[in-house]
């Protein structure tokens, strides 16, 4: 009852389950205010979606939720667009970068591994991090602390680079070239993670190129957009690993899922879903890590020849 | 289908028990074979089917089907495509994928079905020229370090536990005098393109006669639509996702964030 065949991965799924897994990552990317990636292409894969598969169709369902999150954004005037297309041209090249090495490791029957050490890394680091972040916000509730913010007329070793550019809404002045490396990277994560990496950017918009924090969740937003439907189109093109039918559920689970996700955030303080999300960010990367160390039962394993 | 196979095989039984009594010297035994079905369309409800393959004996000398000296092999073989057999080993903790081997030419789907324990019915030297049987089927020259070292091994026991290879001894039965069938289950995760199928007449060890026949799986609507355009126009296929993606937020934004 309720299976679908999946024309590309040519495995059979539950309905039901697929809707209900796009929707259980919309509401927490709609509580948390993040795109959800990094939770939803490890599900996939702990799914039996096989991780080429996973990676392509989880940036496609960030296109669908980033576009509805970077309007809200636009309308608030929060979206710095110079410094949105600087980032996308970085974006692009570590984009063309990952896909290809994706492929490339897919073709050596490594990429599953690979992909799942990246995950272990970034969610063990960056869940750490938010852990030990989020449990002092909650020891020191009571005092109020401020958001770190820029101090005006500040200067650091990125005003010194050469190519320097002006971002009228951020109220920069700063060389092109940081943004531009920021973007590749993420455009690199993006592609090889199947996210959108909206938890590099904006730490890296806030502390690196002291982007005023307001701009930055609709600046990150604007340009996820362009990067995940660049790594889809790609993996369409090069990897032949996109999956549209289940992009289709993931995409419609995701944006009922939103909506009530986005009602019960606001209901959480803040450093609670801090907390909350970090605890879940270490959950998975500790999944993953279990699956990279334990024995396998099976030692052997099959897989078409790609071809290439 | 079913019924129309019936009527078309009744005059067969029929011309066989007239042969039978008429012919003064014995005229060898002939085997016909059909399939249930003839086509297979996967669609998004596909779930995997069930196909009955027929076999009938023209100038069979059997009185009763309990008697029957009779023995029956059917195989069906789906289309070949390169595998690739990996191995996993442990580095630094961490088990990936090692040595491999890869098989030029390994049949998506292979399934044996027999009347009894098909070594029973026919020697091995037999059995091998006619490459039935799992350990029996070419794969072509394995490219690949070293040794075999189970990879072949690993390859069957990994296709039959996708049930894409299937041996099954009592899966073919006599009905009456001249008339037997053999019915398979093909799985969800069968390959298209073009199976054959070979019916075996055996008695006393010795091979009689022997039919082919084919069915051709294919994906249908929407399936065939999707397969088509992602791996002949890939670039359409991923604007068409970026574009199915684009509207879906901005429908989101439309009905809940409007008012934000």
């Amino acid at each position: 009852m309720f299976q679908v065949y999946l024309p590309i991965a040519e495995i059979s799924v539950n309905l039901l389950v697929m809707l209900g897994l796009g929707a259980a990552i919309g509401f927490l990317s709609g509580m948390f205010g993040v795109g959800g990636g990094f939770l939803l292409t490890p599900l996939l894969m702990f799914s039996g979606i096989p991780s080429a598969i996973a990676v392509a169709t989880g940036a496609n369902q960030i296109v669908a939720s980033s576009v509805s999150g970077a309007l809200v954004q636009w309308r608030r005037g929060n979206i710095d667009f110079r410094m949105g297309w600087v980032l996308i041209v970085g974006g692009i090249a570590g984009a063309v970068g990952g896909v290809l090495l994706v492929g490339l490791l897919n073709r050596l029957g490594h990429a599953d591994v690979f992909i799942s050490l990246v995950y272990v890394i970034f969610l063990g680091i960056i869940g750490s991090l938010m852990l030990v972040e989020s449990l002092r916000a909650v020891w020191r509730t009571r005092s109020g602390m401020a958001a770190t913010g820029r101090k005006p007329g500040e200067h650091t070793w990125i005003h010194k680079l050469p190519l320097k550019m002006r971002f009228q809404r951020s109220r920069l002045y700063i060389s092109a070239i940081p943004p531009l490396i920021l973007g590749t990277v993420v455009g690199l994560l993006a592609a090889v993670l199947g996210v959108g990496g909206g938890f590099i950017v904006v730490p890296a918009m806030i502390y690196l190129l002291r982007v005023p924090t307001h701009v930055v969740v609709g600046t990150s937003l604007f340009q996820i957009i362009f990067i995940t439907a660049v790594v889809t189109v790609l993996y369409a093109v090069l990897n032949h690993s996109l999956d549209i039918l289940l992009a289709l559920l993931l995409v419609i689970g995701g944006v009922v899922g939103g909506q009530f996700g986005a009602k019960a955030g606001q209901k959480l303080k803040g450093e609670q879903l801090r907390l909350l999300l970090a605890m879940m960010v270490l959950a998975v990367s500790i999944r993953l890590l279990i699956g990279l160390v334990v024995a396998p039962d099976d030692l052997y394993s099959l897989a078409p020849l790609a071809a290439g | 289908m079913r019924c129309a196979l019936c009527l078309s095989l009744a005059p067969l039984l029929l011309l066989a028990s007239v042969q039978a009594v008429a012919a003064e010297a014995p005229k060898p035994e002939q085997v016909q074979s059909d399939i249930s079905t003839r086509e297979i369309s996967i669609q998004s409800n596909f779930t995997g089917i069930d196909i009955v393959l027929f076999g009938s004996i023209d100038f069979s000398r059997t009185l009763s089907p309990e008697e029957g000296p009779y023995d029956a092999i059917m195989t069906i073989r789906g289309p070949s495509r390169p595998l690739v057999v990996r191995k996993k080993v442990r580095i630094a903790g961490v088990w990936t994928n090692g040595p491999s081997k890869t098989f030029p030419s390994v049949p998506g789907f292979y399934a044996v079905l027999a009347s009894r324990p098909f070594r029973a019915i026919a020697p091995k030297d037999t059995l091998r020229k006619l490459g039935i049987g799992f350990s029996n089927l070419e794969f072509g020259s394995a490219g690949g370090e070293g040794a075999d070292d189970g990879f072949r091994a690993s390859l069957i026991r990994l296709q039959q536990e996708r049930r894409l290879f299937q041996e099954s001894d009592d899966a073919v039965s006599f009905i009456g005098r001249s008339l037997f069938k053999g019915s398979i289950d093909l799985p969800v995760n069968v390959p298209i393109g073009r199976y054959t199928t070979q019916v075996f007449l055996f008695r006393d060890a010795k091979l009689l006669n022997q039919s082919q026949s084919s069915l051709q799986v294919y994906k249908v609507g929407l399936e065939r639509a999707v397969y088509t355009l992602a791996f002949r126009y890939s670039l359409a296929y991923g604007l068409l996702a970026v574009l199915m993606a684009v509207t879906a937020g901005l429908l989101a934004y439309a009905f809940f964030h409007r008012r934000d």
